[in-house]
């Protein structure tokens, strides 16, 4: 990498789940994330604007790293993600992350519950870690 | 018996996360379907159109459908009409702004009060158009609903939950081909309307043809030059199928 490129930031795209809670927790662990836990390094992307093929977006995609985050089974964020040429260095299902904190059993679409909540910011606790350690690499590779 | 999906129409909001016009989107959608009108309403999420298989790319030619967007790029009336069909409504919820005379919505995550005014006027401009496109008018005077058209269809629905959200998400609504005038049509619900027609007894005769086309038209636009053609295709695929099922 060219020492004077400014480091990538990280994209963060959630599905945009509308009828299922796991969508609304995906949604939340990317506020999470681009909002509050690391807002300088991330950036949020609409999965919409990927759907209509818009060129900005599109540019985004291709010239910087993506997390995903999907709802369900059907992995609309990932899928859109690479059909617009992106490269995803972590892809997250919400179910899966649920299953290793079963203590948070998100409720609610419009609104999550408490639990929901907590959920929604351990997934977003990992994705930070993620960041970190694509930073660090980014890092590493434009000093070296 | 195999219950049609009832008329209904969709509701497609882009849920532009970043922005809070986005959010507006969603939370409007999510009014009307769970609370305004939840047995009338259906939605699909947006991406689906491409993620998804044939079955959700029919979702606009099988659902009227009013795509909700919140900034002028208007990814969800685009989207769909490019990937589905074209809404039969198209809100833009900065316009609804303007109209009210709104402050500006701030809060993605978190609406302000400015916001949360844009999602009562976004979900009160979606209901008139839901009630619009199913053809009913508000009695002012009862303060109920006048339902102006009900068809046999209609009538055999089962009720659904009315406190969630009806969505679409990977059920997929099923289609056929046929072939019309020498060309290949896809009709969406063709199957479970064959399969609810069989399962009725109903022979493949004249009458029990114009009872299926009129069923086919609820789900699919057939201009009246082009039915005579629809008709025979249909008649055609019926046969075959009654047949196939009776063996």
């Amino acid at each position: 990498m060219n020492p004077s490129h400014p480091l990538q930031k990280v994209l963060v795209v959630p599905c945009s789940g509308i009828g299922k809670t796991y969508g609304t927790v995906s949604r939340e662990a990317a506020y999470i994330v681009t909002e509050d836990l690391r807002p300088s390094e991330t950036r949020l992307l609409a999965l919409s604007k990927l759907v209509l093929g818009d060129e900005e977006a599109r540019s985004a995609v291709e010239g910087n790293p993506a997390i995903t985050i999907d709802g369900c089974k059907l992995a609309c964020a990932t899928k859109m993600v690479i059909e617009s040429g992106g490269s995803i260095t972590q892809d997250y299902a919400v179910l899966d992350v649920y299953r290793r904190y079963r203590q948070f059993k998100p409720q609610g679409i419009a609104e999550l519950n408490e639990c929901g909540e907590q959920l929604a910011q351990a997934l977003a606790a990992e994705i930070s870690q993620v960041v970190d350690r694509m930073n660090a690499d980014q890092t590493g590779g434009s000093n070296g | 018996m195999v219950d049609l999906p009832k008329k209904k129409v969709g509701v497609v909001a882009c849920s532009g996360e970043e922005l809070p016009e986005g959010t507006i989107t969603r939370l409007a959608a999510l009014q009307v379907l769970e609370k305004s009108r939840p047995d009338d309403t259906v939605t699909i999420c947006l991406p689906l159109f491409l993620a998804g298989g044939e079955g959700d790319r029919a979702f606009a030619k099988f659902y009227p459908t009013i795509s909700v967007d919140g900034c002028e790029l208007r990814c969800a009336a685009k989207a769909t009409e490019k990937y589905s069909n074209k809404p039969a409504v198209s809100i833009m919820v900065r316009d609804l702004i303007e109209q009210n005379q709104l402050s500006e919505p701030k809060g993605r995550r978190r609406l302000n009060t400015a916001g949360i005014q844009a999602v009562e006027a976004t979900a009160q401009e979606i209901v008139r158009s839901v009630d619009e496109l199913l053809g009913r008018q508000w009695n002012r005077r009862s303060g109920e609903l006048i339902q102006l058209e009900i068809s046999g269809a209609v009538q055999t629905v089962t009720a659904q939950d009315s406190n969630t959200a009806t969505c679409s998400c990977g059920s997929g609504i099923p289609v056929q081909n046929v072939i019309v005038a020498g060309q290949q049509v896809t009709v969406v619900g063709l199957p479970l309307i064959f399969q609810q027609f069989s399962e009725a007894g109903k022979n493949p005769n004249s009458e029990t043809v114009n009872e299926l086309m009129n069923t086919i038209k609820i789900y699919n636009s057939i201009s009246s030059d082009d039915e005579p053609e629809y008709r025979q295709a249909i008649q055609k695929a019926y046969t075959q199928f009654w047949f196939t099922e009776k063996r």
